[in-house]
């Protein structure tokens, strides 16, 4: 199987320093961690290739550079490379980091492509019969185990796998592969679509407040303060029983937690005994 | 202030009365008679007088000066009776703004409504929001919306049997670009969640449109969101797509709107048979799931001595285990179950405390759940005040009740082959 991982030049979320960001190293272990009979590529678009290095370091042979200017669309040349390719498997981050971050270029490359993306994933396995079969992170440790077959591109959740650790010799061995890039001319329609965009104005970010939770909206400021300190919450009025009998505090207990809807109700008894 | 010199012989002479044959002293000597000397004070009617008229009162400037003959004006108090609250007809909206909520199990998320509230202010006075519910959506006229779109899966029905885990996010983009390309509303929100960010992205690529993601403030005429590692805000007059971050902008809080439900035509799009074989929802084990993740913890306190109980209970409750630091400490629970400020942040929604008193570093830990339940001897204890269902109890008396009721529940289910 033939899996192609996209890499992207990212910045640090604290100290602004070129980095790898930490999902595409994440998607480089869940390639790698497939096994050796697997070919694992890297492909990068953007003007430097020292900016995805690191992801020599951990854990890929072979990155393949497309020379993209910077503020230029990489899905073109990236789906013209993709399809030359032809991966089985693609892995991407969620978004990019230290970008625009819209996290638009997986689903531009799954459209460019026509292949179907599935979002989230945390564990893959190959299945017989070409088969490929994903584990898609559901929130809470739940998850979908989505089996495909044929070629799909993924992207990767924060929950998978932590990445391999930075090994020197192996950044090292690893090569660069510059690929010549064809000038992909601009369809009118896309730069009609580009000249139709709203300016956007750039200017420092500000931090906001937090919103409160069910603080309401036009309150006093004595009900404001209730709401953050959390006095008006579904807590506030709580019951108390002082020494009941176990048995009664135990069924208070269960129809408290089947009220919030924790507990599954009871199986109710078909038999009358 | 000078009072006018008494003059005895006037008074005296003023207080006789002429009889037939000359004068006596009048008997009646309280009867005052007009003219002379000061008013008597009636407190009474004074402090009637420093009372607001209507409402019955004291005014807050007492200092002024009360005329006795403006009594109050008393009325039956005022029964406080809420507003009933008119629902909000909008007719014929200049512009429509479409919400496309998660709506997890026909229910809208907090997320949801947020991007709802969201919607109201950029459709303001003239505008609609509709939202496009599949299915059933309760509560979507409170929550803001003016009109309902039914987004009922009909593909879905046909796509069924080739579809057996009801996962097909492609063919969810493509209906909810029909509706858009139906309705032609002037802003399409989506929530920024991991459902809601997939499904804007592939109807934005579909429709291609550029997308604004993870907006945090909205006004009338701009949005803004965050960009190159929080470092910059972009803000830009609101476009076609649109994805609101979580928390960032409150829920409508204004009276309830309409909901009418609008007819929308959507032909059933002739798809190629989709790439996805199967799809299998694999639930959380509450045994394995990390404590921050986990929904439902019971967790265990100084006050239970025998935690083999402890763990049967946790295990018929489907709860994720936690525990104390006094419990981690002593080495009877591991350190990765432990809750509080120096072990794990809870983000679950309901929380049971067995003999656990409520340290507040251990408070700390169980601030974001919304459900608590507290067993513990101690009356006083902050555990017991901080629950929403309290039982001052021994917590060793209970675990051997509750295991008995929940294998008494789950009893036929043994019985069956």
């Amino acid at each position: 199987m033939r899996i192609a991982v996209l890499l992207s030049a990212g910045r640090h979320p604290v100290s602004g320093a070129p980095v790898l960001p930490r999902l595409e190293a994440q998607a480089i272990r869940l390639a790698v961690g497939l096994g050796e009979a697997h070919e694992v590529v890297g492909l990068h678009a953007g003007p430097d290739a020292a900016a995805v290095a690191e992801g020599l370091g951990q854990g890929l042979a072979r990155i393949e550079h497309l020379t993209v200017a910077a503020e230029a669309d990489p899905v073109p040349a990236l789906a013209a490379r993709l399809a030359a390719l032809a991966p089985d498997l693609i892995l991407a981050g969620r978004r990019g980091q230290g970008g625009p971050e819209t996290g638009l270029v997986p689903y531009g490359l799954a459209e460019a492509l026509d292949l179907p993306l599935i979002p989230d994933v945390i564990g893959l396995a190959p299945e017989a019969a070409d088969r490929l079969s994903l584990d898609q992170s559901l929130g809470r440790g739940a998850r979908r185990r989505v089996i495909l077959g044929g070629p799909v591109l993924a992207t990767v959740h924060p929950d998978a796998p932590a990445p391999l650790a930075y090994a020197y010799g192996r950044a090292r061995r690893g090569a660069f592969e510059p690929v010549a890039v064809a000038p992909v001319e601009v369809s009118p329609g896309l730069a009609a679509e580009a000249g139709a965009l709203p300016a956007i104005e750039e200017r420092p970010y500000r931090r906001r407040p937090k919103l409160v939770k069910g603080a309401p909206a036009g309150g006093s400021a004595a009900e404001r303060l209730k709401a953050a300190t959390g006095e008006a919450g579904a807590s506030a009025g709580g019951r108390l029983l002082v020494q009941p009998d176990p048995d009664e505090a135990a069924r208070e207990i269960l129809a408290y937690l089947r009220q919030v809807g924790v507990l599954a109700a009871p199986r109710p008894t078909d038999d009358p005994r | 202030m000078t009072r006018p010199r008494r003059d005895p012989r006037a008074e005296r002479a003023a207080l006789l009365v002429a009889t037939g044959e000359g004068t006596r002293p009048r008997l009646d000597r309280t009867v005052r008679r007009d003219g002379g000397g000061r008013l008597r004070r009636d407190p009474r009617r004074e402090r009637d007088g420093q009372r607001v008229p209507g409402v019955l009162r004291p005014r807050y400037d007492l200092s002024q000066v009360s005329r006795p003959e403006a009594g109050p004006v008393h009325e039956a108090p005022r029964t406080v009776q809420a507003p009933v609250p008119t629902v909000v007809v909008l007719d014929a909206p200049a512009f429509l703004v479409l919400v496309v909520p998660d709506a997890a199990g026909g229910r809208l998320t907090p997320h949801d409504r947020q991007v709802l509230g969201a919607a109201r202010v950029l459709a303001g006075r003239e505008g609609g929001v509709a939202i496009l519910a599949p299915g059933t959506c309760e509560g979507s006229g409170p929550a803001g919306a003016d009109r309902l779109v039914r987004l009922d899966d009909k593909g879905g029905d046909a796509l069924g049997d080739c579809d057996p885990g009801g996962y097909d996010p492609a063919g969810r983009a493509a209906l909810v670009a029909e509706a858009i390309a139906e309705l032609s509303p002037r802003h399409v929100l989506f929530p920024e969640s991991p459902d809601g960010g997939d499904l804007a992205r592939r109807v934005a690529v579909r429709l291609r449109q550029p997308l604004f993601s993870d907006v945090e403030a909205v006004a009338a005429g701009s949005i803004a969101r965050p960009a190159h590692g929080r470092r910059v805000e972009q803000r830009t007059a609101p476009g076609l797509l649109v994805t609101l971050a979580a928390d960032a902008v409150a829920e409508y809080a204004g009276p309830p709107r309409e909901a009418r439900e609008i007819p929308v035509r959507i032909e059933t799009l002739a798809r190629a048979a989709p790439a996805i074989l199967s799809a299998t929802t694999i639930p959380a084990d509450p045994a394995t799931v990390p404590l921050g993740l986990a929904s439902f913890v019971a967790a265990a306190g100084s006050g239970v001595t025998d935690l083999a109980t402890f763990r049967e209970v946790v295990a018929a409750l489907h709860a994720t285990p936690g525990a104390s630091r006094v419990l981690c400490d002593a080495g009877l629970m591991p350190r990765s179950s432990q809750v509080g400020a120096s072990g794990t942040v809870l983000a679950a929604t309901c929380y049971v405390a067995l003999g656990i008193s409520g340290a507040p570093q251990h408070l700390q830990g169980v601030a974001g759940c919304e459900h608590v339940v507290a067993v513990n001897t101690d009356l006083h204890a902050a555990m017991i005040e901080r629950a929403g269902l309290a039982i001052v109890q021994d917590a060793q008396a209970v675990m051997p009740a509750l295991l008995r009721l929940l294998t008494q529940d789950a009893g036929p289910t043994r019985d069956a082959p």
